[in-house]
């Protein structure tokens, strides 16, 4: 055991939302304690989304307390390879997530940073634990860096994309405040 | 086999020069060369990038190769690798993966048959099959790919062009069929109905050329009549050819005509069969072997036209288990896209229920 604060790995979606945002700066607040890294993968996938998404470039300009880690051990390549089998179709995307739950699993104490719900179930059986972006926002509130009408404007956008939940637009802050969450 | 080596093969495969590999996935072409010796490690990013230039998915390079496959390519070093090769490689790891999230894909897998070692023990072998397909002695073979499904063979069809008729495997538990979807409906018939010999009989690895060809000999030979006493039974066809030839009004080939269509064979298999089993002589058989069938003869005969394991099929009972993988979210949509082969696009996939509202506390927490 370690008394070491986990490494947080963090994968392209959520860093895309908070980049967005401009809320890097607040992500950094929020894991200050922890080290934080991406695989190589997904920094390709940031460097590859530029063009469409201009946003991403603060990513890589502005991130210098994100290491970023390459994925090239058997143990992380073979852990890659069992998420590519569920995630990665003809297509090819996807293939950043792999890589973060490679890492995270082959990391000690990591704790991979994640949204897509297929990539929450393919760590069944794994041993890899994951937060969402949500939980990291939430976190964020209580320690008083973040209000919740932001988070909410947020919120809105990850459960329209990702989360699927039925709530419509704006019903985070309500629903959140009724459930004694914050 | 390390990855490095993997890498070499699978750039061999594709015919590309190590220049040509490491220009396209940006690297040194001594850093491809020393990858492919393993005196270099490669990322997961080099990874993606070589897999997708060589066509392949990263799972090939990293995970040990079915067993089956692993002892036919030690068996057969020499031998280049066809088209139909690589696709039932893929096709064996894609369905393993697919059993090993759903084992109820693969159900009941006989005890192997013995070899057939004449052509009586060929057309006995026939009969047991019928049986395990549970066809009655009257029941044409149809759908063949379904009927094989319950005995846990997965027939696919491709359209591979030009090269080999048809391809098996034996899995760990059931086995996988590559029919080449490019040859007419009766032939591809037949090549299905001759790797279920394969299966049968348990043979790890079979790849087929020229089925039903007069140039066969052996075991190829005996499964040929193997598989057109699986389709054509002897006594229902000696039964129905002799009233079919006997009808007023129709000449022979109004009955060939007929019994091509009602067994969904070629005429050129129907001829063989009707020779070997003394229906018909030697001319006639010629005789049947040009027949075709017209649009006349399908109208006039109310005759059903089917076209079954055209290219692109999949196995029923495997594209269920794919999309109950998309359904339940064990796999992404592309890689479900992906599973099925492209015969489904995003639009044909069903739609997926809203979450429940308890998951927002594993999101939030």
């Amino acid at each position: 055991m370690t008394d070491e604060p986990p490494a947080y790995v963090l994968d392209t979606g959520p860093l895309s939302h908070f980049a967005k945002a401009q809320w890097l700066g607040v992500l950094k607040t929020v894991l200050k304690e922890h080290r934080v890294c991406i695989p190589d993968i997904v920094r390709e996938e940031v460097r590859q989304g530029i063009p469409h998404h201009p946003h991403l470039r603060s990513v890589l300009d502005e991130t210098p307390w994100i290491e970023v880690v390459p994925l090239d051990t058997e143990a992380q390549l073979s852990a890659f390879s069992h998420y590519a089998k569920r995630l990665v179709g003809p297509d090819g995307r996807n293939a950043g997530e792999c890589g973060v739950l490679a890492l995270a699993e082959t990391t000690p104490g990591a704790i991979a940073v994640i949204d897509d719900r297929v990539a929450t179930e393919a760590i069944r059986g794994r041993p890899v634990v994951v937060r969402r972006t949500l939980g990291l926002l939430c976190e964020a509130i209580r320690a008083g860096l973040l209000t919740v009408p932001l988070v909410s404007a947020l919120a809105d956008d990850l459960l329209e994309s990702r989360y699927r939940i039925p709530f419509g637009t704006g019903g985070f802050a309500a629903w959140a405040e009724a459930q004694g969450l914050l | 086999m390390g990855i490095g080596r993997r890498v070499a093969e699978a750039r061999a495969e594709q015919g590309v020069t190590q220049e040509q590999l490491a220009v396209a996935v940006g690297l040194e072409r001594s850093a491809l060369a020393k990858i492919e010796t393993e005196k270099r490690r490669l990322s997961a990013l080099e990874l993606v990038a070589i897999a997708r230039e060589l066509k392949r998915r990263v799972e090939w390079f990293v995970d040990d190769a079915p067993p089956a496959l692993v002892s036919y390519r030690r068996a057969h070093p020499d031998v280049a690798t066809q088209a139909i090769d690589l696709r039932l490689d893929e096709l064996v790891r894609e369905t393993e993966f697919v059993v090993s999230c759903i084992p109820g894909l693969i159900s009941g897998q006989p005890e192997p048959l013995p070899h057939p070692t004449t052509a009586a023990e060929a057309e006995e072998m026939a009969d047991t099959a019928r049986r395990l397909l549970g066809l009655g002695p009257a029941d044409p073979a149809h759908n063949i790919a379904g009927l094989a499904a319950a005995l846990g063979l997965l027939i696919f069809s491709l359209d591979l062009g030009e090269g080999a008729d048809a391809g098996t495997v034996l899995l760990e538990r059931g086995g996988v069929t590559l029919v080449n979807g490019s040859r007419m409906v009766g032939r591809r018939r037949l090549a299905a109905a001759h790797e279920l010999g394969h299966y049968l009989i348990a043979d790890e690895y079979a790849l087929d050329w020229r089925i039903a060809s007069s140039e066969a000999d052996g075991l190829e030979a005996r499964l040929d009549r193997f598989a057109r006493a699986l389709l054509l039974p002897e006594s229902d066809l000696r039964t129905r050819w002799a009233r079919w030839t006997n009808a007023p009004d129709e000449s022979w080939r109004d009955a060939a005509v007929r019994a091509a269509s009602h067994y969904r064979v070629d005429m050129a298999t129907l001829a063989r069969r009707l020779k070997e089993l003394r229906l018909v002589e030697h001319s006639r058989a010629e005789d049947i072997r040009q027949v075709q069938t017209r649009r006349a003869d399908i109208v006039e005969k109310d005759l059903v036209v089917s076209d079954e394991l055209a290219p692109a099929s999949l196995p029923r009972a495997y594209e269920q288990a794919v999309l109950a993988l998309y359904r339940r979210e064990a796999v992404t949509e592309g890689r479900a896209l992906g599973l099925l082969l492209g015969t489904f696009d995003s639009a044909s996939l069903p739609e997926l229920p809203p979450v429940p509202g308890s998951e927002i506390w594993t999101v939030t927490s």
